[in-house]
């Protein structure tokens, strides 16, 4: 057997996601993956295999962390005789797959950052003396209250305060 | 009264119909823009098992229950009283009048008169003027006066008037006096009772379609292409050569290049996946290996032998749709995933063909194109009583489908001209 | 008589905080054009593109849409410099535009800040900016320094051009719009073999090795074409290939020494705004380009 999750649970959750529904348009040529600049140096890296465990609803895809290895050039998409959004739906399996950590540390920081001030990288006091220098305008500070109020529905703050990356600690950029 | 039909385009399932139609009775003008007629079919040749033209072998089977072949091309023009060809013609407009149509066509001087030429070709060895040959693959020529391939029909040759110098050694050579300089083009109204576009398909190389690299390299061709190489009366006498005249060991076949594609032609070009296993067939009778890239073979059960003879004789399947050709130190190498071993693989060979879609000819042409449709083909009653169509003009399909199709046609043009349910 | 043009400038994060320089030199050529920009203090992280969207798509998206939203408040267009920015913002803006359900959905959490997305907002690159809104003939009449001597390679990135049909770019195999601007300031345009090939640098943090690899591929063919130097819109690409030029040529055993430029520097050198490139060469050019500026007629600093 493929998968255990016989309700399609996974599969239907996707299809569900903004622009999730082009999956089922795969029929499995394999353009993608000869197309795909990843393939072509790592032999397990296989768009098309990825997108079949997705169509049979194999959940363990979203804890595989070669789906990190996608570069969302979108060759692959440019390609694909069926127009599926390729590197769209390996994003949709790994956030399906955040929770069990299947996430880069570096990804962890970055996201992070973006909820409590902002910006996805620390903005120095340096940095700021070096615009004024070159005398580029202050560009203030984003509304930061009320962009995570905005996202309580969705629990993203909550859930990045619990998960924690199984390849390691924070990474520094 | 005698009923008037107008056939637009002279193609296999143009002359079926236009075969059928005369038979019932009905005066047919049969209008083709090409010198001869057959269409897609001149550049097909021998056509396997028989080495007939195709129309022969595959209506015949069904018509004549395998006594008697009736040559469709031969027949056609010299025994029919009610059947008028008009060939290097074009329609130029079609307006309704009198409870039928005019139909208005304008012709092109072929300089060669019809009805004197016996058809001794000796003009041809007298003229001086080489040409890059139109049917040629790997560089063959043709003189100015000329035959467009052996078999076509009418025999008579025509006179290329851009490249003619004009010398008269044709003329003077001619014992019948056939040869015309001066012949100018022409117009002629029709009046007709039904128009029946049966302008079919042409094998349109995706020349702006990514990744496989026609403009770039000889070697990588399309199968009207590889069907005139494998021809023994083409230019290469039937032997099959790369673009530096080496011969050809290995070779790749690519299907759905540009068909069942959001980016290209959306829909599925019906006869490739057939006349892909026939050539695939016909090379290894040659002694050349050919490997086919496939996502789907469609093989309809009257060409099914082509597949099973396909496997038997040795064609390699490789299911996996490939993105690239690249041309490696001159050689085309096919980048495709085999999608049965999950191998990602780097085939090279001494020739790639792409099966190219099957696009309509029809919207090429103003007056046909308000007739057309979905994806610029037509359905076959576009207006009853009126306006048809039948062929490829109608949707991609393989010979014995337009034959079949054309003769269904047929009697419905028929009947509805003869008011036969009212 | 030109009426000068304004539109909304998205910053993001890494040009004003990371690579200022681009912002710089862009806004010296805007100005010669007769652009205007103005900004927001409530415009934040797009968000990142390459990682953000793999940890929660909805928080992505809801984001993106509100930077959109904060643009269209204010009446002017919106361009964005960095690709990646102009990426998210296309991409929220056409999601929203083609999906009702996700729109309300949006509409929703923004209604308490007063912010609403129409799915309408025309959201640009520099390409859209240069080449459609002001046009080649105008950028080539401010060159009085043509770059004859210069052959540049062009690299567009994945994120400035694709999906097509949220970027509204010229094409998404063959983009012409920077080869224009570059032959527009007398350079050469170099033709490399896979024009659209990705920079490499989205996984970096999933696979280090993977991405200096895939980084060296494209190198390799840039240098084989012979060009001077590489241009760019993206700081993600320009910190790929420039900053990280080093940790490229190890793996790929192999010296490079090709400078990458922002376009607006390109085009700063060709209008005569050289001290905008050579004021700050030394801080962000690991890649030296003394040689370039003597080739391109502006001498050496």
């Amino acid at each position: 057997m493929v998968t255990n999750d016989t309700n399609l649970n996974f599969r239907n959750w996707l299809l569900d996601q903004p622009e999730g529904k082009t999956l089922l348009r795969c029929y499995q040529c394999g353009r993608c993956t000869s197309a795909c600049p990843v393939a072509d140096i790592e032999p397990a890296f296989n768009p098309r295999l990825f997108l079949q465990k997705i169509i049979l609803s194999d959940e363990l895809i979203a804890e595989e962390q070669l789906v990190w290895n996608c570069l969302t050039c979108e060759q692959c998409e440019v390609r694909c005789p069926e127009h599926v959004k390729i590197p769209h739906i390996l994003i949709l399996a790994k956030v399906r797959g955040l929770m069990k950590g299947n996430v880069p540390p570096a990804a962890l920081d970055r996201a992070r950052n973006i909820l409590s001030i902002g910006r996805s990288l620390e903005v120095s006091a340096p940095m700021l003396k070096t615009r004024e220098k070159m005398g580029l305008p202050d560009l203030g500070t984003p509304p930061m209250e009320k962009i995570v109020e905005m996202l309580a529905d969705i629990g993203i703050v909550g859930n990045l305060e619990k998960v924690e990356s199984v390849y390691g600690g924070s990474k520094d950029e | 009264m005698a009923k008037n039909a107008v056939v637009i385009g002279a193609g296999l399932a143009g002359i079926q119909i236009s075969q059928q139609l005369t038979d019932l009775g009905v005066t047919v003008h049969l209008i083709e823009k090409e010198a001869i007629i057959g269409g897609l079919s001149t550049y097909l040749g021998r056509v396997f098992p028989t080495g007939d033209c195709a129309l022969c072998l595959d209506a015949s089977n069904e018509m004549y229950d395998g006594h008697h072949r009736k040559c469709e091309y031969r027949g056609l023009v010299t025994e029919k009283k009610n059947l008028k060809l008009y060939t290097q013609a074009e329609v130029k407009s079609i307006t309704e009048a009198e409870g039928g149509f005019k139909v208005s066509i304008k012709l092109e001087p072929r300089h060669v008169k019809l009805d004197r030429c016996v058809v001794c070709l000796e003009c041809i060895d007298v003229c001086d003027v080489e040409v890059p040959d139109e049917y040629a693959v790997r560089g063959g020529t043709r003189k100015a006066i000329y035959r467009p391939i052996p078999q076509g029909v009418p025999h008579a040759p025509l006179i290329d008037m851009e490249h003619c110098t004009k010398c008269g050694k044709c003329a003077d050579v001619c014992k019948v006096n056939a040869i015309d300089f001066e012949e100018k083009k022409s117009s002629k109204t029709i009046n007709a009772d039904a128009v029946i576009i049966a302008t079919g398909v042409e094998e349109k190389i995706p020349l702006e379609f990514p990744g496989y690299e026609y403009r770039t390299s000889d070697d990588i061709i399309s199968h009207a292409e590889l069907a005139r190489l494998i021809d023994p009366a083409g230019d290469t006498k039937g032997v099959v050569t790369t673009s530096t005249g080496d011969n050809v060991s290995k070779v790749t076949m690519i299907l759905c290049v540009g068909s069942r594609d959001k980016t290209a032609f959306e829909y599925c070009s019906q006869a490739c996946c057939t006349y892909s296993l026939k050539h695939a067939e016909m090379l290894r009778d040659l002694g050349i290996d050919v490997t086919i890239c496939y996502m789907d073979i469609r093989v309809p059960n009257a060409s099914v032998h082509y597949l099973a003879n396909s496997i038997e004789k040795g064609v390699k399947f490789l299911r996996g749709k490939p993105d690239k050709v690249v041309v490696r130190n001159g050689k085309p190498v096919t980048i495709v995933e085999d999608t049965q071993s999950q191998k990602l693989m780097q085939i090279e060979s001494d020739l790639v063909v792409l099966a190219s879609p099957l696009a309509p000819w029809g919207p090429n042409s103003d007056p046909v194109s308000e007739f057309l449709g979905e994806y610029g083909f037509a359905r076959r009653v576009v207006k009853e009583g009126k306006v048809y169509a039948c062929g490829t003009a109608t949707g991609p399909a393989d010979i014995p489908t337009s034959i079949a199709e054309a003769n269904a046609v047929a009697l419905r043009v028929y009947s509805d001209l003869m008011e036969v349910s009212k | 008589m030109s009426k000068a043009r304004t539109y909304t400038y998205f910053p993001g994060c890494m040009i004003p905080y990371r690579l200022p320089h681009f912002e710089l030199s862009m806004r010296e050529v805007l100005k010669k054009l007769e652009v205007e920009l103005e900004t927001s203090s409530d415009h934040s992280c797009c968000p990142e593109p390459t990682t953000f969207t793999g940890v929660d798509f909805e928080a992505w998206v809801t984001i993106a849409a509100r930077n959109v939203a904060v643009s269209e408040a204010t009446g002017n267009e919106t361009v964005a410099m960095c690709s990646g920015c102009f990426h998210t913002l296309a991409v929220a803006n056409h999601m929203v535009h083609e999906d009702p359900e996700l729109k309300e959905r949006i509409n929703k959490r923004l209604k308490k800040s007063g912010l609403e997305v129409s799915g309408e907002h025309a959201v640009k690159n520099l390409l859209h900016v240069l080449h459609n809104d002001i046009g080649i003939e105008a950028i080539a009449k401010q060159v009085t320094n043509p770059l004859k001597q210069l052959k540049i390679a062009p690299h567009y990135g994945c994120h400035l051009v694709r999906p097509l049909e949220a970027t509204n770019m010229d094409s998404a195999e063959n983009p012409q719009w920077m080869d224009e601007i570059i032959k527009a300031t007398g350079a050469e345009v170099a033709e490399f073999e896979d024009k659209m090939a990705c920079c490499g640098a989205p996984i970096m943090p999933g696979d280090e090795q993977k991405a200096l690899t895939i980084t060296s591929k494209h190198l390799k063919h840039i240098k084989a074409s012979g060009a001077d130097a590489i241009v760019v819109l993206c700081p993600t690409c320009y910190t790929q290939m420039e900053t990280q030029q080093g940790k490229v040529e190890a793996i790929a055993e192999t010296e490079f020494n090709i400078p990458v430029l922002s376009l607006g520097e390109l085009l700063a050198l060709s209008m005569g705004l050289t001290e905008i490139v050579t004021d700050n060469q030394r801080r962000y050019h690991r890649v030296k380009i003394t040689e370039l500026l003597v080739k391109a007629g502006v001498g050496g600093a």
